[in-house]
């Protein structure tokens, strides 16, 4: 609710806000606008005012129009204590709003900075996203020729193993026929030697042992010879 | 004219027009209304702080539903504020003197505490009747005081503010009209009597703030007790 300008007398908008002035108007002796003493000074220069605030005064006071009472001495105490705090502290009550505005305003660019930080933040990330998909390609030739060689590893691998199983097939078929062969060759000497045994009789067996004796004889000498 | 001392607390009337509904009014006028702007100028900075500071001084220890109560609290505490500092200028009216006026400030509000306390939470409310860990035979005699003491608070605080500020009053008087006085007999004694009467203004500010703080403070105790 807006107070300040409750006639109508321009046309004022509430939106926006008019912008307050930087400073206060100028006022001289904390009372009286400067605007009086410049619209003073044609007509009476400098001391012109001065002479109108002193002769008001003496005439207010000559024509006991302002009585000099009681009242006066405790206007003049508590006039003397107003000014004496106004004079005093006046400087630092004015650094403490202004120090109050500051901390807002401060309090917002904080904030502000922040966001700006955190969004120039992030477009660097982005140009390093950006680089590194150019890149990409690189990465994907690589895991091309890995998995190429994956397949290719993979391919000789079962062909190694068909190999291996064809040759223990045929290994098998060679190693049957030898073994029906060692088999046949084994039982054909078996046969003829036992037929052979079976058919040397007792007296042929005599025969031989008595020729082997006379043949041991006589190389027994022939040896004996030698030596 | 001759003035007694006690026709500074006459109703001011101009030419017969009863004047006390300004006199009460003006005050709070020269505080200045809220702008709905981010920064301020350093009055506005300034008022808006002292607000928001006292406003959380009293409000703190209120629960959630007395915080209803801050605004009329606040703008009581503004409108004694302003009111008692005013009237230690000279030749002004100070209705916070009228006992009237601070009746009708004290007891409906006293009074809606009260109400809201009994309505609410009867048996808390007559619980602060009886202070903890009394003897037994002193409670009948302890809720007779108590009660006592209760229905006094409204009376206590129409009477302390008016006391106070009438007595102020009426010290700055005799003592300015002693000075005064003794300016054409002795003026070294006028002079030490001014010097009272200075130390006492001072007073006389202190307890113009003081005095519209701590009735605001007491109302909101008696909130505290209540809601």
């Amino acid at each position: 609710i807006l107070h300040s300008r409750p006639l109508h007398t321009t046309h004022q908008r509430s939106a926006p806000l008019p912008p307050l002035p930087e400073k206060g108007g100028e006022v001289r002796h904390g009372l009286i606008p400067e605007e009086f003493f410049q619209f003073l000074y044609p007509k009476t220069g400098v001391t012109g005012p001065y002479m109108l605030g002193t002769g008001l005064l003496l005439y207010l006071l000559s024509k006991e129009i302002y009585v000099i009472n009681h009242e006066t001495v405790a206007a003049a105490c508590i006039l003397s204590i107003i000014i004496y705090g106004i004079k005093k502290y006046g400087a630092d009550v004015a650094a403490f709003a202004d120090k109050l505005n500051e901390e807002k305003i401060a309090k917002m660019a904080a904030v502000k900075n922040e966001a700006i930080k955190d969004l120039e933040t992030a477009i660097e990330e982005e140009k390093k996203e950006q680089w590194r998909v150019e890149g990409r390609r690189f990465l994907f030739d690589a895991k091309r020729n890995n998995i190429a060689m994956l397949l290719e590893a993979n391919y000789r691998e079962r062909l190694l193993m068909v190999y291996n199983e064809v040759k223990k097939r045929l290994d098998y078929q060679v190693a049957m026929q030898n073994l029906k062969r060692q088999k046949e060759q084994d039982h054909m000497i078996q046969w003829v030697e036992k037929n052979v045994i079976q058919s040397i009789t007792p007296q042929q067996q005599k025969e031989s042992i008595a020729k082997c004796i006379l043949d041991l004889k006589a190389l027994s000498k022939s040896a004996q010879a030698a030596v | 004219m001759n003035l007694s001392f006690f026709d500074q607390f006459a109703s001011p009337s101009l030419m017969g027009i009863p004047l006390i509904i300004i006199a009460t009014m003006f005050p709070t006028l020269l505080l200045i209304p809220q702008d709905n702007r981010w920064i301020n100028n350093r009055l506005s900075t300034i008022q808006s702080w002292l607000l928001h500071m006292i406003t959380k001084q009293l409000m703190i220890p209120l629960n959630k539903k007395g915080h209803k109560w801050s605004l009329i609290l606040m703008s009581l505490m503004t409108l004694l504020l302003t009111i008692n500092l005013l009237g230690l200028l000279p030749y002004t009216f100070t209705p916070t003197t009228q006992l009237s006026m601070n009746m009708a400030l004290a007891f409906p509000l006293w009074m809606a505490t009260l109400l809201t306390g009994l309505r609410n939470q009867p048996s808390i409310s007559l619980g602060h009747l009886l202070p903890e860990g009394t003897p037994t035979p002193l409670i009948p005699a302890l809720i007779l005081i108590e009660t006592t003491s209760l229905l006094i608070r409204p009376l206590a605080l129409g009477v302390r503010l008016t006391a106070n500020l009438t007595a102020g009053h009426l010290l700055i008087q005799l003592i300015s009209t002693a000075t005064v006085a003794l300016l054409p007999i002795m003026p070294t004694v006028s002079i030490l009597t001014s010097l009272i009467l200075l130390l006492l203004t001072i007073l006389e500010i202190a307890v113009a703030m003081i005095q519209a703080y701590v009735f605001v403070l007491l109302l909101s105790l008696y909130l505290q007790e209540n809601i």
